[in-house]
């Protein structure tokens, strides 16, 4: 049995899950009220009840944000030049065997993801709430609506990104988000600096 | 079915408000309880039970003491419609073969975007939070007869008919501007302006919102393109680099 | 009017003045829109820039109460500049007939005629003859160069009216003036036609009677009576208000303008001595020469078989008023004011807000024992004993309501403007415990006859041998329910022996014993025809050996395109649907205008049944089927109603002055009339004079305490005092509260704000409102100096809506006063203050 490291929590794990499934829900309403996809009645009964859907996924999808960017904000905003080097060649996936710069928890393009996140998951829940709770007053309805498409777009354009690189992409990193733990050797490999720290 | 359209013409309107009657005898609306704050205009505004209103516009007038003015209010019938444009909830604001912007109460989901995609500030909603407001009488045009409020005004001020024909007899009267003619992809509220529409209360171009037109235009199919882009680039990415072998490595380094 | 609703599409200008169709006749604006659509031009004339004005093409502001000084300018403005239709004034009117000599005008006798009496406050019209010759026929002079002669004295009236003057006295800037005078007087052509259409802007003025008579003047010098797109119009104020006045609604008319006799005319036969004109004149038609025969027809249908011609038919039972009784509108209420009633029947109407005076109105509503509503709703009239200021302890009145059902819960027929009776039929039900108006008058009927029967009575003929043949009897001869299509027949009238007409060879029988009269040629005076309004004559009759209801017809043919439309129900007389139409034609009997011929004489017209030519008229029914004027033998003149057969520039029948004369209203602004130094009407009677009279009756004119001019007005929301329409949720919408509209001048002065709540007084009340400040008001330059005027409608009233939000009764600030002739309330012009509440 390899060594094992605890890379994430159960309550990170939980947060996580709560916010992969409203995430989920939100999107597959957000694209039935974007095109008009009524076989979505098979499911949600009426476009009335899936708004209330929405809306409430809404809830925790926000609340779940919040306490994922309390989680990985610090980290995500911790900068290095090894991020550069690891930019500059695309975190090594345009190559077979890349040999990247050491990573740190977070490696660049899941700081990148969490920014990303960070803006445009404050931005679609804020724009969210607006539409939710201040209809009819045209200047900020027509605001948060442009808001919360632009958020929209760029969220399910990097959440199946995401996806890909944590489960095809990169085979034992979906495991972080099952048990929290990974071998100590698989996150050497990805997160040096990381797990240095942790003596290792 | 050829368009159909309302041709009202404030040159022609007496102000009686008998449509106003008419609209809310037809409809069935309650009353608002108003008061009379200086002005022979009420109710103040459109309301969920206020389909159509006549605006009572004074403007000052080189022969006479004032230049009295009578524009109806209500829904302009966009043939580009902002507010079907905008609205998340199927078969709620739909189009009639007469081109009436029509709208299903019963899939109605509140959501009240239609209020930010009309450029007439039109829609409003009902205490149960439907949207409300003129349908062109649905009821009585699919069935061949005309709106309520053209059937009852004495004047001809408010006309229904063939788009065409009520445009063209518009322009050949010589009104200096056919309100509608082309806005919005045509209105089916035209209206024949004797000046410019400014005077008569109303927007010298209505557009739909910027956002709500880039929305249509680049964000929607991006999130269509967008979310098949990202799928297809990550099995693109699979078949063509592969994944990370680190954890096979790992496994037969352990 | 003597025209129809849809013929106002065929004039070249419309001149709407004491009225405000936009407002009040939103119909008549279809037809206004039509003609303007074909060019005609529209001139409002009023106080205010009304929603009408919105579409004129010339508003032009005058102050109210100043219509005669208007139009009496645009006489004096037509005469001077010859723009007079001269063929038609030389043969169609009176202008050629000489004058008494000893007739004098205002301009002579500062402001007043010859004749006039100061004590009695009438005039002895002995003065305001024409001169006979020896045949009996009028004297004439047909070169109009006498100074006596009627144009000659008609142009010696009016000079007085010059620019200046009636500038200075409307307020109308002089320019405007001409522009409207010379718009108008464009129409004294053959071929341009104008009309008039007016309301109770007129009417309710102490001169409101001459208002239109000095219309009717300017009409026959333009030649526009009897044309289509002319005439003088009056807009009815209800549906059917032409009908409830042909069929004698007012105190002094039976059915058919027949007069009520007073207690001298002893007998049928004076009757019909006093009120049958005479003409020597043979090629006068003098169509109330058939008096007679109306009069009896009329006897014959109330009491049917109790009319003998040993008893006169009854005419004893007729009600008679006492010599020189007026028992109009404001003689009522003075009179039950002072406690000479017992009792009240208030039916359809809201005498405490509709009544000029309305406070005096329910004072003296304390003052019977008993009153009865009959009306849709509970209203201010009903409920008055608790009223505002009233304390109900005091109140001895016993107040029964009687629901009655609405205009669609029953079947019947409406005489709109046009004298057009229609056909009407049920919709629904009446509801609940409520009658049709016919039914609730059935039970009174029977109840009061039963009395009768029990009791006697002083005098129970009238009643106990009335015929009331309307329907169903139950066992004790009670009618069950009241059968409108047999009181459209008795109007009808039916031949109740065979009528003969013995002069054809051999004699031809017009009409079968039992049947329906063919029209009111054929009443007769000899007790052998019944007939309950010889108007309606026709309406209900028989074609071919049917019957057939003529006002059920909705036939859409036309003549001519004119809109006269023949085949659509029925309008009296005789289906004609412009009235005095020989007028437009010329001597000869050809249009004076081609393009809109009413009638035209036709020589080789066939009779479709014998198919041979008989010459006679194309176009509408004619006033009456002799030959052209021209005709030397049985040519006849085109005013058939007048016993000289003349349209009367010279109108000697009225009360106050064959000319109409301007005089200021009973309260107004001036302390002196500009034109003469008779200030008033000198022939109104007067409620408060000199030697005193009721407090509420008190009037108070140049007062610096009521400084301000003030009209009273309706508004197409509402209908009359509100009573159907402040119950109805969404006319209330459209017009919550009590508004008085003022101009922005005004408002600065008295430093009122737009939508302020103020309060307006006159000497008799005062009632809060709205403030309105517009420019639709503009303030008047009175002879050199600025008045001010304000106008409010009376719609409200404090009963409905029940918070008391929509105010009370405009009334209650208009005086007791009314029209010389007609006795019509001047609500159109008082005196009031303006303040913030």
């Amino acid at each position: 049995m390899a060594n094992m490291i605890r890379k994430a929590n159960a309550f990170e794990i939980f947060n996580h899950w709560v916010l992969a499934i409203s995430c989920f829900i939100l999107a597959l309403t957000g694209y039935a009220f974007l095109f008009h996809l009524e076989q979505m009645n098979a499911i949600f009964g009426s476009f009335a009840q899936m708004k209330v859907v929405h809306n409430y996924a809404g809830i925790a999808f926000a609340g779940s944000l919040a306490i994922t960017i309390f989680f990985y904000l610090p980290e995500s905003l911790h900068i290095t030049g090894d991020d550069f080097k690891w930019l500059a060649m695309a975190g090594g996936y345009l190559s077979k065997h890349p040999h990247t710069p050491p990573m740190g928890k977070l490696n660049t393009g899941q700081k990148l993801f969490y920014i990303l996140l960070l803006i445009f998951g404050i931005a679609i829940s804020v724009s969210g709430f607006v539409i939710w709770l201040m209809p009819g007053v045209k200047k900020y309805i027509l605001l948060s609506h442009l808001a919360h498409n632009i958020a929209f777009d760029f969220i399910v354009i990097a959440v199946p990104a995401h996806m890909y690189l944590a489960t095809l992409a990169n085979p034992g990193t979906l495991r972080i988000m099952l048990s929290g733990t990974v071998p100590v050797e698989w996150a050497r490999k990805r997160h040096e600096k990381w797990v240095r720290e942790m003596g290792y | 079915m050829a368009r159909k359209a309302l041709l009202i013409s404030p040159e022609l309107c007496i102000g009686c408000r008998g449509c106003q009657t008419a609209c809310k005898g037809w409809n069935q609306l309650p009353a608002e309880k108003t008061k009379n704050t200086g002005s022979s205009e009420n109710p103040p505004d459109l309301t969920p039970i206020v389909y159509n209103k006549i605006r009572y516009v004074e403007v000052p007038s080189e022969k006479d003491p004032v230049r009295w003015l009578f524009v109806s209010q209500r829904c302009m019938h966009c043939d580009d419609a902002g507010c079907m444009k905008i609205c998340p909830a199927p078969g709620a604001l739909y189009k009639t073969k007469e081109g009436a912007v029509a709208y299903n109460k019963e899939k109605c989901i509140g959501c009240k975007l239609c209020v930010a995609g009309c450029p007439f500030n039109v829609p409003r909603y009902d205490a149960k939070d439907k949207i409300s407001k003129c349908n062109l009488c649905e009821d009585r045009i699919t069935a061949g007869l005309e709106p309520a409020c053209a059937k009852t005004c004495p004047t001809g001020a408010i006309k229904y008919g063939e788009r065409d024909s009520l445009l063209g007899g518009a322009k050949k009267a010589g009104f200096a501007k056919v309100y509608g003619d082309t806005d919005l992809g045509g209105l089916g509220s035209i209206y024949a302006f004797k000046d410019s529409p400014k005077l008569y209360g109303m927007e010298e171009k209505p557009q739909i919102p910027e956002s709500i037109v880039f929305w249509h235009k680049v964000l929607k199919p991006l999130a269509y393109w967008g979310v098949g882009g990202a799928v297809a680039a990550s099995l693109i990415h699979y078949v063509v680099i592969g994944p990370h072998k680190d954890d096979e490595e790992v496994k037969k380094d352990g | 009017m003597t025209n129809h609703w849809v013929d106002v599409k065929n004039a070249d200008v419309i001149l709407v003045m004491g009225a405000n169709p936009a407002e009040n006749h939103p119909i008549s604006m279809k037809w206004i829109m039509r003609a303007r659509e074909k060019g005609a031009k529209l001139i409002v004339v009023d106080p205010r820039f009304t929603r009408t004005a919105t579409r004129a093409d010339i508003y032009a502001p005058l102050r109210s109460g100043t219509d005669i000084a208007f139009l009496g300018g645009m006489i004096k403005y037509i005469l001077d500049n010859n723009l007079y239709f001269k063929e038609y004034v030389a043969h169609y009117t009176n202008a050629s007939f000489l004058v008494n000599p000893d007739f004098k005008g205002p301009g002579e006798l500062n402001g007043l005629f010859s004749g006039y009496d100061e004590k009695t406050r009438k005039y002895d019209k002995k003065t305001w003859s024409i001169q006979m010759d020896e045949k009996g026929l009028p004297k004439k002079d047909p070169a109009l160069k006498d100074p006596n002669c009627v144009f000659q004295l008609l142009k010696k009236h009016y000079s007085r009216y010059t620019l200046d003057k009636v500038s200075s006295i409307t307020g109308t800037p002089k320019e405007k003036l001409v522009e409207v005078y010379k718009t108008y007087a464009s129409t004294g052509k053959p071929n341009r036609v104008g009309t008039e259409l007016y309301a109770m802007g007129w009417t309710q003025h102490t001169v409101g009677t001459q208002n239109i008579r000095t219309m009717a003047i300017i009409q026959l010098l333009l030649g526009n009576i009897g044309m289509a797109g002319g005439g003088v119009n009056a807009m009815r104020g209800e549906s059917n208000v032409q009908g409830s006045t042909d069929y004698g609604l007012l105190f002094h008319i039976l059915p058919g303008y027949l007069p009520v006799p007073s207690a001298s005319v002893a007998d049928l036969k004076t009757y019909i001595e006093k009120f049958t004109p005479k003409t020597k004149d043979p090629k006068s038609v003098n169509w109330w020469g058939n008096r007679g025969k109306y009069i009896t027809s009329y006897l014959k249908a109330i009491y049917g078989n109790h009319a003998t011609k040993e008893n006169g038919f009854a005419y004893e039972y007729l009600p008679k008023l006492d010599e020189g009784m007026n028992a109009s509108w404001l003689s009522l209420f003075d009179q039950m004011y002072k406690g000479k009633f017992e009792g009240f029947f208030a039916w359809g109407q809201n005498p405490a807000c509709s009544g000029s005076n309305a406070g005096k109105v329910r004072k003296a509503m304390a003052n019977v024992k008993w009153m009865v509503n009959v009306n849709l709703f509970d209203n201010e009239t009903a409920s008055f004993w608790k009223g505002p200021g009233i304390n109900p302890k005091e109140i001895q009145t016993e107040v029964f309501m009687l629901p009655c059902a609405s205009s669609v819960e029953k079947e019947g027929s409406i005489s709109n403007s046009s004298r057009l009776a229609q056909w009407r039929y049920k919709a629904i039900g009446p509801v609940g415990q409520s009658k049709t108006d016919s039914d609730i008058m059935n039970e009174l009927y029977f109840r009061v006859k039963k009395l009768y029967q029990k009791q006697g009575g002083k005098f129970p003929e009238p009643i106990l041998k009335l015929t009331w043949n309307y329907g169903d009897k139950d066992a004790s001869g009670k009618v069950k329910e009241v059968d409108t299509h047999k009181v459209a027949k008795e109007i009808n009238g039916y031949y109740l022996e065979e009528l003969v007409d013995k002069k054809a060879t051999p004699p031809k029988v017009l009409g079968k014993k039992g049947g329906l009269c063919t029209n009111f040629v054929t009443l007769q005076a000899d007790g052998t025809t019944s007939c309950g309004n010889w108007l309606y004559s026709g309406s209900y009759t028989m074609k071919d050996d049917k019957v057939v209801n003529m006002m059920a017809r909705r036939g859409k043919k036309d003549i001519g395109g004119l809109g006269m439309y023949p085949e659509w129900a029925w309008c009296w007389p005789l289906n004609r649907r412009i009235i005095y139409n020989r007028a437009s034609v010329d001597l000869d009997g050809k249009p004076w205008d081609p393009k809109r011929a009413v009638i035209k004489w036709n020589p080789n017209k066939l009779d479709p049944k014998t198919k041979k030519t008989a010459p006679g008229w194309d176009g509408d029914v004619p006033d009456g089927p002799a030959p052209p004027y021209s005709n030397e033998k049985a040519g006849k003149y085109p005013f058939i109603m007048r016993a000289d057969g003349m349209g009367a520039l010279f109108g000697p029948g009225l009360a106050d002055g064959p000319f109409p004369e301007h005089y200021e209203a009973l309260e107004c602004p001036l302390q002196a009339n500009l034109l003469s130094k008779q200030r008033i009407n000198p022939a109104i009677k007067l409620f408060f004079d000199q030697k005193g009279g009721l407090k509420e009756d008190v009037f108070l004119s140049c007062d610096m305490r009521f400084p301000y001019v003030a009209t009273t007005y309706r508004v197409s929301e509402h209908w009359q005092t509100g009573v159907l329409t402040r119950h109805l949720p969404w006319q209330a919408e459209l017009q919550p509260q009590q508004f008085v509209e003022m101009s922005e001048e005004l408002a600065k002065e008295k430093a009122i704000r737009n939508g302020d709540k103020v309060t307006v007084k006159s000497a008799r009340g005062e009632v809060w409102a709205i403030a309105m400040v517009t420019n639709r008001f503009k303030p008047f330059k009175i002879a050199n100096s600025t008045v001010h005027q304000v106008g409010l409608p009376y719609h409200f009233g404090w009963q409905f809506p029940e918070d008391g939000s929509g105010g009370d009764s405009a009334n209650l600030l208009t005086p007791t006063i009314g029209d010389a002739n007609t006795m019509i309330p001047e609500t159109k012009a008082f005196m009031v203050n303006v303040e913030k509440a």
